[in-house]
């Protein structure tokens, strides 16, 4: 912006500098106005209509014509038996999205936190090593899904299946994807190892800026290793971790591929947005899909708020 | 180890030792965590690549084959291969892939630039509103759009007169609806660091707006636009939802969804969903390898949605 007051100093324009900049303005951001009015402002406001009509393939044509339902797409959700908690055996997706969320979360920080500290350490290779680390992250998401699918296939030459038969801890191979109770853990898992890399990549960048006479303090104090972390590491790491934690939960909740691709959906690990997919696309209601993700999306923005006005405001006021 | 308590041996000789030792203990934990770390991250990937050198019995066996005995080339044969059984006819679906991800990375980077220019240069009306408008799509879940985009699109092709399903060039379009956010605010940061003053002196030189932008602001910017370019690039290539939705016919699927489709092919053939994830892995490793160091800052500007 200092520019623009240089600008008027040197009194190289006119009184309608302001004027003509908000003209070549507007009209460089036109083509970014147009896009992302037209394909994501509108349609988020549109999927609220959306959610209150009777939306199918039958008057998809004639979407604006749908009959006015009300609350009632809301009320078949949340009745729904994918949807809501039915005891501990049948979670329902809005359970399962917000334990898998949690627990992927936490297993990411906590995976990302140990690579970024082993690659905080001076050693041959570090380059490479670093480079590699991220491969989970970069490769596509289709390949790793199917890559893991194949590791745990149900098959006696699944991978998992021979480790385990060969070392005597299972008998008879095992489906691991397709057992309730244990499938959404592995899914828990391959969100662990698809996005530590992030995690990683945001701590070592934060670790590399931390002042190392702290730590040459600690020595002084006779302090170890574990000294060092507990006392400068981690408290360095608080507000990074935080900001970390929000972003990789925001992500994760809005996951559609990775449980479609490993799951579909099955065996205790339907979340809201494959639900949201199944109600539109598999059963073609458009109403009954656009009220899942209008769910997901206020139960999202509420936690963001609470979040960011209690946890974030705490870790920047220390 | 030793070498250092001997090199330090003029300091207090219990403190020094305590280090070492504490020094080598770290050392070995290290190796440990960086053995585990590189065999979870390389063996999937190993998996991968091997499998796809396998016949089909070795897929199915009593047991997994762990080094395949010879480089088969059957899956790679069933790929590209029309006079194989299971033709797959996968070169039309990298095809498709290169004819919407090389169209979404050169637009994003275009159409970013302008804007982003406008955002980190210009002082205008309604700037706030227009970056928390373009922010605001973070939040947004891919599924939640996907239903009014293509209850929309079908409503507007009825009046409009063009194809919805199996149309690539309305792929391109929702495509750059999920990559300019991300491009527009990588790039405004990267103008930023550029100094205004530069500018200045071009533009009291008589050079106007646009040749300011054309010959100082972009060739000093090219590492951001490569940064941005290679991003939706990726994205494009790796995007799944909207191509499942949008595409119909076999003939315009894009890599990711005809992996799906041979995958869910009930006679197993795994081998050949290996090849394929290979091919279509392999350029991406390739292009983050080379461009590391882009690649990285890019990623810790939280530039990747997923």
């Amino acid at each position: 912006m200092a520019h623009v007051k240089n600008e008027n100093q040197t009194g190289i324009f006119g009184k309608g500098i302001r004027a003509q900049e908000t003209r070549l303005a507007w009209l460089l951001m036109s083509p970014t106005a147009l896009i992302v009015f037209g394909l994501v402002l509108f349609p988020a406001f549109f999927s609220i209509w959306i959610s209150f009509h009777d939306v199918g393939l039958d008057n998809l044509n004639n979407v604006f014509g749908a009959e006015f339902t009300g609350f009632d797409n809301y009320r078949d959700v949340i009745d729904d038996f994918a949807f809501k908690w039915q005891g501990w055996n049948q979670w329902g997706a809005f359970v399962t999205t917000i334990v898998y969320s949690f627990t992927s979360t936490i297993l990411t920080l906590f995976l990302g936190l140990i690579a970024a500290l082993i690659l905080n350490q001076k050693f041959v290779g570090r380059g490479l090593a670093r480079g590699i680390f991220l491969f989970p992250y970069v490769a596509p998401v289709v390949s790793v899904a199917f890559v893991w699918r194949w590791i745990l296939d149900p098959g006696p030459a699944g991978v998992l299946n021979d480790v385990l038969m060969s070392t005597n801890v299972i008998d008879l191979p095992k489906a691991y994807l397709a057992q309730r109770g244990l499938a959404i853990w592995i899914v828990v898992l391959f969100q662990g190892w698809r996005y530590f890399p992030f995690a990683m990549l945001m701590i070592l960048a934060r670790l590399q800026a931390i002042d190392t006479t702290l730590f040459e303090a600690v020595d002084v104090d006779g302090g170890n290793a574990w000294d060092k972390f507990r006392y400068v590491t981690l408290p360095d790491l608080r507000y990074v971790l935080g900001a970390i934690f929000l972003l990789r939960l925001l992500w994760t909740f809005n996951k559609f591929d990775d449980i479609w691709l490993l799951t579909g959906g099955g065996y205790g690990t339907n979340v809201l947005p494959v639900l949201t997919y199944q109600f539109s696309f598999n059963s073609s209601n458009f109403g009954k899909g656009a009220a899942t993700a209008m769910i997901l999306l206020v139960f999202l923005v509420v936690f963001i708020v609470i979040y960011v006005l209690t946890v974030m405001r705490n870790l920047e006021e220390d | 180890m030793v070498n250092q308590t001997n090199s330090a041996s003029y300091e207090k000789k219990s403190f020094i030792d305590h280090l070492a030792a504490s020094l080598s203990w770290q050392r070995f934990l290290l190796g440990v965590g960086l053995f585990m770390f590189l065999a979870m991250i390389l063996f999937p990937f190993y998996w991968m690549v091997s499998s796809s050198f396998k016949a089909r019995s070795e897929i199915g066996g009593r047991n997994p084959v762990y080094i395949p005995s010879e480089l088969r080339l059957d899956a790679y044969q069933e790929l590209f291969n029309p006079n194989v059984d299971h033709f797959q006819d996968f070169g039309t679906n990298i095809l498709n892939s290169v004819r919407v991800a090389f169209p979404t990375a050169i637009l994003t980077v275009i159409i970013a630039t302008l804007g982003a220019y406008a955002v980190a240069r210009l002082r205008f009306s309604g700037k706030e509103f227009l970056i928390n408008s373009v922010l605001i799509v973070y939040l947004f879940p891919a599924v939640l759009l996907i239903i009014p985009l293509f209850a929309m699109l079908s409503s507007l092709s009825e009046t409009l007169g063009f194809q919805v399903q199996d149309n690539l060039i309305i792929i391109i379009f929702t495509y750059l609806a999920q990559t300019l956010p991300v491009a527009i605010y990588m790039l405004t940061s990267y103008f930023r660091t550029i100094p205004a003053e530069i500018e200045q002196a071009a533009q009291i030189d008589g050079c106007s707006r646009f040749e300011v932008i054309w010959r100082i602001t972009l060739p000093l910017s090219v590492p951001a636009l490569v940064t941005v370019g290679l991003y939706t690039f990726m994205i494009a290539w790796n995007e799944l939802l909207y191509a499942l939705i949008f595409l119909n016919s076999r003939d315009l699927f894009t890599m990711p969804i005809k992996i799906n489709t041979i995958f869910n092919d009930p006679s197993n053939r795994l081998h050949t969903v290996m090849a394929a994830s290979t091919i279509m892995t392999l350029p991406v490793i390739i292009l983050f390898l080379s461009f590391e160091r882009f690649l990285e800052q890019g990623l810790t500007s939280g530039s990747v949605k997923g």
